[in-house]
């Protein structure tokens, strides 16, 4: 029964609630852990997905990770877990929720373009060569490809869900899906400079927040 | 007499298992307690409409309780949602009525004093606040919300706007 036909079928409460009970059928509750498997299933398919089509970067199989990739890899992969677990929830309204503890990693993400901000300026220049657009645009474009494992297994989710504020459930999606995803295309990306890591990869995950805040509404609307 | 919040989250639990006498009395419930809970922020001639839009999406949304939180701000979470994406259509309406805002249970006031729609509508900005009363609720038309308010025609059409969006960002607030 859909919502019209369930409002207009009926005149009166009582008899819209004789059709819903005629019409109920036992449902399985939403479990938090079954939508955080699906994060982490769509993260294991990105970072899987990357090292077989594209390749790890040298220093991972040689078991010397750069502090670079440490940190930046770590911060995107927190930012990822912390907006998709706060999706996850989204899913359950309930009035008391608080969903500002990716805030502050988006704060701490934050600090990767600043950094490429500060070092850019520290070089006298961002220094854009037509080579570090044309790399940096690939890491772009990768890392919201890439996220978009993760966007589709978070609308999945909240479709079955019941978000109340559809608009931040969009926008934290679109975070979490640049933020997976950049951390599975950062497992290829041999770059350890910390203007390409600011401007490109903190960019894909800006990107992405902005496709999904943009799409994603629709699409979860209920 | 009224069910407490322990018997609605059991009734719920039931339901969700397919126990229709229970999610016949649940539905039951929940129809009053909105009428009371919604009543006081939306036109009388609104109100049944609205009380069974927020039914139907109980029921389309029944898995989405969980069972070991309270059941009251789930169902009000979904209350909210509807009455501001109701408060988003409507642009004329007639007086409301003066039912009360939310059921008097002594041991449950607390909770429920925070989950009111009288605790969403005193977060926002008084302009606004005002700007949504007399449009929305009251049914007066812009020109008319701008007289009685002090406020210009566009100021009343900004603060409706921006109000609105607030409403819908605050709707899990407690």
């Amino acid at each position: 029964m859909d919502r019209k036909s369930a409002r207009f079928a009926s005149t009166t409460a009582d008899e819209l609630i004789n059709r819903l009970v005629n019409d109920l059928e036992p449902v399985k509750p939403l479990r938090l852990a079954v939508g955080l498997c699906l994060v982490f299933g769509a993260l294991l398919a990105s970072a899987t997905g990357v090292g077989l089509m594209l390749g790890l970067r040298p220093d991972i199989p040689a078991g010397r990770l750069a502090p670079h990739l440490v940190l930046e890899s770590g911060l995107f992969l927190l930012l990822g877990l912390s907006a998709a677990a706060n999706v996850v929830r989204m899913s359950r309204p309930h009035v008391g929720s608080d969903y500002g503890g990716s805030n502050w990693a988006m704060a701490m993400t934050a600090l990767l373009p600043v950094s490429a901000l500060v070092m850019g300026l520290g070089r006298g220049a961002i220094g854009l060569s037509p080579m570090d657009m044309r790399s940096g645009i690939n890491c772009l474009g990768s890392g919201v490809l890439w996220g978009s494992l993760t966007l589709t297994a978070l609308i999945m989710w909240l479709r079955r869900g019941a978000p109340v504020r559809p608009h931040y459930a969009a926008l934290l999606s679109g975070v979490a899906a640049g933020s997976l995803g950049m951390f599975a295309y950062s497992l290829h990306c041999p770059s350890n400079d910390v203007v390409h890591i600011g401007l490109w990869h903190s960019g894909a995950v800006a990107l992405s927040a902005l496709i999904a805040r943009l799409v994603v509404p629709p699409l979860i609307r209920w | 007499m009224t069910p407490d919040e322990t018997s609605l989250a059991q009734l719920a639990i039931m339901a969700q298992r397919g126990d229709k006498e229970a999610y016949a009395a649940l539905l039951h419930e929940c129809q009053r307690w909105m009428k009371s809970y919604l009543g006081r922020r939306i036109a009388r001639h609104d109100l049944d409409d609205l009380v069974q839009e927020t039914l139907f999406a109980l029921h389309q949304k029944l898995a989405t309780y969980d069972s070991t939180r309270a059941f009251v701000p789930w169902l009000a979470a979904i209350a909210r949602y509807r009455w501001a994406g109701h408060l988003r259509q409507v642009y004329r309406a007639r007086k409301h009525s003066g039912g009360t805002d939310v059921i008097s249970h002594n041991d449950e006031s607390a909770m429920m004093a925070r989950i009111s729609l009288n605790s969403l509508f005193a977060q926002l900005p008084a302009p606004q606040a005002q700007a949504i009363e007399l449009v929305k609720i009251e049914g007066l038309s812009i020109a008319e919300a701008a007289c009685a308010s002090g406020q210009s025609e566009a100021l009343v059409k900004i603060n409706i706007h921006r109000g609105l969006k607030k409403l819908s960002a605050m709707i899990e607030r407690a």
